[in-house]
């Protein structure tokens, strides 16, 4: 990313006047911080103030008062830490299944190794919503129903194939001099992988681990299906609580939503050039 | 699984702290109430009766505050045979679709005719009491008294009396924010009423023991209705993305003359936020030119749900929670509608709630929506119909034919 | 490659740390082959390969929960029936419009924000972040957020126009403005994703070919569309795939913003595969109708695999 700075495109110099920059970065942070911004100002206005006509954009008497409610009306920390339990979890699984997997695809010569990647790549198009069914009874034969686990490992499967196909492009960038050095030195291959392989891709692994823990943190369709049990909802199923039998209390909701995009936006303003790196080298690539 | 146990370990450790103790011997019965209907003064009510009962201990689980969310989880947990609750609130349209699939054990030995009729008959299916009513709703009539009393005109009683008050007001209060009259237009339960109460009004039935019995004209009829009064300005433009508590905020507000709406907008209406307190009066919803008044029933029933490991503490409980004590109880505090007829007129109820005394009536003349199995089609059928014709998608001829061939598959 | 890499590793292998059995557990290619993708294996028999077998098979049968009826078997009845189902037409097509609209109309903004994003900005995190956070907004929330972005009386959207003279739409009362506004929310919420891909790839592309072209006299216009999206191809088309998938998959945001209304004319094939499994616990024919589904999504995904196989 930092190389954008010296890379040109004919837009660039097209549109080199600074006036002009202005606008374009202005019209850039608006299209991607605009609707965050203004669910904000509705979580800071009162319901009085929300249906006044015309509409107030920077909230007038700013409040916590609809937090504060957020947080009382339903347990939204419960469901916050049901969401990062179920999202770190099923991080950790996707990165441990996915490295193995993705070592023996980047380095042992398989005889099928394309047919497996095209089966990953398959699997990875895969609607989910489709096995809604089917998932639901094996969750109910198996007892797990309302648990975490019902949605740990749908989650892992879901983020399986993206960050495998991610991992084998990193595990090639590494030179196999170094993994022969260390087997030389009396490691086995496991033993290799896991002490030479894994810390030099450090960075895909950890690229990886960001997009498996947002996808699972994105869910809405199973946790909804498998788990309603108050104790074990997660935050995008709570959030729907907030509607009531007859109401739709837009403030509360906006505080909600608050709370909830604050993680991950921590997350993505620490790690963003990791992240933007993992996208679009790994990522993509067949 | 390891999973589970450990996550409920720590939910309760670190989050919840769920009443903890309380694990010795003691029949523990799981109730499940919308977060909606004041989980906190049924509370009150199930202390007295651990109080009573000191062997049983109850806890509340709450959530799925609307009708379909509610249905949503109770799916969840009763396709998966799961026993962790022991009794649920259910939304009146519903011991039909329980009683088939099995998911509820039936009463023996209760006497339904101290219920209202119409509460009798909602609750049982094939001879089976399947639940027992927690508490009665209708919808009513709201209007504002100060409005018709300045231009002398009384609470209309067809809707074409309403449609030429709403006029006269209208014209002379010259206020563009005023509606005529403000219902559910949106694709919600309660857009059913809005359909089924001026077809029933004509005489119509829509399902008689289980078959469709669908009469084309009526339908028609009731869908332009409300159609003609989008259109000749009585009802705004987007009624279509009403929804019922959008009508108890326009009522409130001041922005509408009539409003179609369940009992609980009374209390809210006459509250300290309310711009059109002590302006309120109720009647029954209209009837049609040369019907007859009807109006939708709604309510909430107790059942016991047929996977629970403690069957008797759970249909003692849910006889105690539908008993005349709770329905008086719930009606003074709750301002819920009793399903006791008696309870209508009883002193301490009205002097808590007056306007109980003009419900009954109210109450009496309502209908029961479809009775069957597969009530969550029939409703998604009628009301993204009644949805598509307010939003001018459909005219009411292609919304009644949608309908008829819709439920006809349904209803085979 | 650096030494220290090499030498540090080396050394914790060199002590005595290495347990006996790691030493002694030194297996073929094939069989670590196997022990390695086990894992991977087991979880996608368990949630996928399973799962699809059980579907096809469920597809066969009228199972429905609220009959109280046990299963039996039809045949193709319920293909049938689909086919008579106006519903089924129409949340097909629905979704196929969501599809044939909000594709390419992420693929043009997600261009447009990518050329932008590529100007040499003094700070480049802000520009970065403004990328990131819509894709990583959860779709759930996306919705919720444009609903109220759209409302008609207290929306920003109406607010806006209305500044500009337009009168208030009240968009989810017609059909058409309420698919607009869903294709809308669609295309924000991934074009940022697409941008995120194309910058990448713009990124690649040396400066010495554009200075060539300076040289040959071609204008800025030529230049874009003979150097810039010929090699920006490759990754469009992956891009593209992908996004196509995803599209005819669509749920959450029409859940949020429309359930489907007005009437069912926004509502998605994957709405009614829900509605029909968790609403009317009609497990056979929502079976049958995510069987459609399924096929759908096989037949971009064996295009896909297609041109995978024919780049190398």
């Amino acid at each position: 990313m930092r190389s954008s700075a010296i890379s040109a495109s004919p837009v660039d110099s097209l549109l080199s006047g600074t006036p002009l920059r202005l606008i374009v970065g202005l019209i850039l942070l608006t299209n991607g911080f605009f609707p965050a911004l203004w669910i904000l100002f509705t979580s800071l206005k009162l319901e009085p103030e929300l249906t006044q006509q015309p509409i107030t954009w920077l909230p007038s008497d700013p409040t916590i008062q609809n937090y504060v409610q957020a947080f009382s009306d339903q347990p939204l920390g419960l469901f916050l830490f049901n969401s990062f339990a179920v999202a770190l979890l099923s991080t950790a699984l996707t990165l441990l299944v996915s490295v193995l997997a993705a070592y023996a695809l980047a380095r042992l010569n398989l005889r099928y190794r394309g047919l497996i990647l095209s089966l990953i790549i398959a699997v990875s198009t895969f609607p989910l919503v489709t096995l809604l069914v089917p998932l639901f009874e094996i969750m109910r034969a198996l007892n797990l129903l309302n648990s975490w686990t019902a949605l740990v490992l749908p989650y892992t499967v879901l983020s399986l194939p993206i960050c495998t196909l991610m991992l084998v492009s990193f595990f090639e960038g590494i030179p196999r001099d170094l993994e022969n050095a260390a087997m030389i030195d009396g490691c086995t291959r496991i033993g290799a992988l896991f002490k030479v392989v894994v810390p030099l891709a450090a960075p895909g692994v950890f690229t990886a681990g960001i997009l498996a823990f947002v996808n699972a943190w994105d869910e809405f369709l199973l946790a909804l299906s498998f788990n309603s049990s108050p104790n074990l909802r997660t935050l995008p199923v709570g959030i729907q609580l907030y509607q009531g039998e007859f109401t739709f209390p837009w403030p509360v909701i906006s505080a909600a939503l608050v709370v909830g995009i604050v993680p991950v936006a921590i997350l993505i303003v620490i790690f963003q050039e990791r992240v933007v790196s993992g996208l679009t080298s790994g990522g993509i690539k067949g | 699984m390891n999973f589970k146990t450990s996550a409920a370990l720590l939910v309760a450790a670190s989050i919840l702290s769920i009443s903890a103790g309380a694990a010795y011997a003691q029949t523990e019965l799981k109730v499940y109430i919308s977060s909606q209907h004041q989980p906190d003064l049924w509370r009150q009510a199930l202390d007295k009766y651990e109080a009573s009962n000191p062997d049983v201990k109850v806890v509340i689980e709450t959530g799925g505050n609307t009708s379909e969310a509610q249905a949503q989880y109770l799916n969840t947990v009763m396709t998966a045979k799961d026993s962790s609750l022991d009794v649920l609130i259910l939304d009146i349209v519903r011991p039909a679709q329980f009683a088939a699939a099995g998911w509820t054990s039936p009463f023996t030995e209760v006497d339904m005719s101290a219920y209202l009729p119409a509460y009798a008959d909602a609750n049982t299916v094939d001879g089976k009491v399947i639940a027992l009513p927690a508490f009665a709703d209708a919808q009513f009539l709201y209007y504002r008294t100060d409005l018709l009393e300045k231009y002398n005109i009384s609470p209309p009683s067809t809707w074409e009396d309403l449609r030429q008050a709403a006029s006269v007001i209208k014209e002379q209060e010259n206020n563009p924010d005023l509606q005529g009259v403000s219902f559910v237009g949106k694709a919600i339960e309660g857009a059913n009423c809005t359909f089924l109460v001026p077809y029933w009004s004509q005489g119509q039935e829509l399902v008689t023991d289980g078959k469709l019995t669908f009469d084309h004209d009526a339908a028609v009829n009731a869908l332009s209705l409300w159609k003609g009064m989008i259109d000749d300005g009585t009802a705004k433009a987007n009624i279509a993305e009403v929804a019922t508590d959008d009508v108890r905020k326009d009522f409130q507000a001041g922005n509408a003359i009539f409003a179609v709406n369940w009992s609980y907008a009374w209390a809210q209406a006459q509250g300290p936020e309310s711009a059109v307190a002590g302006k309120v009066g109720v009647v029954p919803v209209p009837r049609m030119e040369g019907g007859e008044p009807t109006t939708c029933l709604g309510g909430w029933e107790w059942s016991v749900s047929a996977y629970s490991t403690h069957q008797e503490e759970a249909h003692d409980l849910v006889k105690y929670l539908a008993s005349p004590e709770v329905s008086k109880f719930m009606a003074i505090n709750g301002a819920l509608l009793p399903t006791y007829g008696d309870l209508y007129t009883d002193p301490e109820v009205t002097a808590a709630a007056p306007w109980f005394a003009n419900a009954k009536a109210v109450v009496e003349t309502a209908k029961p929506r479809p009775v069957t199995p597969r009530y969550n089609e029939v409703s998604e059928v009628i009301r993204t119909t009644v949805n598509a014709v307010m939003a001018g998608v459909s005219t009411p001829e292609e919304g009644a034919d949608l309908i008829e061939s819709r439920l006809s598959r349904i209803l085979r | 490659m650096t030494m220290t890499g090499s030498t540090k590793s080396s050394r914790t292998i060199d002590g005595n740390v290495t347990p006996w059995w790691v030493r002694y557990f030194d297996p073929s290619d094939r069989a670590l082959a196997v022990l390695l993708l086990a894992p991977a294996a087991v979880l996608l028999a368990m949630i996928i390969v399973y799962p699809v077998c059980r579907l096809i098979y469920t597809s066969f049968f009228n199972l429905s929960l609220t009959s109280g009826l046990p299963a039996e078997f039809v045949g193709f009845e319920n293909f049938q029936f689909m086919l008579e189902d106006p519903v089924f037409w129409q949340t097909t097509g629905n979704t196929v419009l969501i599809t044939f609209v909000t594709v390419p109309g992420a693929l043009v903004v997600g261009l447009a924000l990518a050329l932008m994003a590529n100007l040499p900005f003094r700070r480049q995190w802000p520009v970065r972040l403004s990328l990131l956070i819509p894709w990583a907004l959860p779709l759930s929330f996306a919705g919720l957020i444009f609903a109220w972005f759209f409302h008609s009386e207290y929306g920003v959207v109406n607010d806006v126009l209305g500044r500009f003279g337009v009168e208030p739409i009240i968009w989810f009362n017609s059909p058409q403005w309420a698919m607009a506004a869903i294709c809308l929310t669609i295309i924000w919420k991934t074009s940022s994703f697409m941008a995120l891909i194309i910058l990448a790839g713009l990124q690649t592309i040396p400066r010495s070919l554009y200075e060539a072209a300076d040289v040959d006299g071609a204008g800025r216009i030529r230049q874009f569309f003979e150097i810039t999206l010929p090699l920006l191809k490759p990754s469009i088309v992956v891009a593209l795939i992908f996004r196509t998938i995803t599209a005819l998959q669509t749920f959450d945001i029409p859940y949020m913003m429309t359930n489907g209304g007005p009437g069912t004319s926004t509502a998605t094939l994957a709405m009614y595969i829900h509605q029909n499994t968790v609403s009317f616990l009609d497990l056979g024919y929502g079976s049958a109708l995510a069987v459609v589904m399924f096929a759908l999504s096989m037949c971009v995904t064996a295009v896909y695999l297609r041109m995978i196989r024919t780049k190398g």
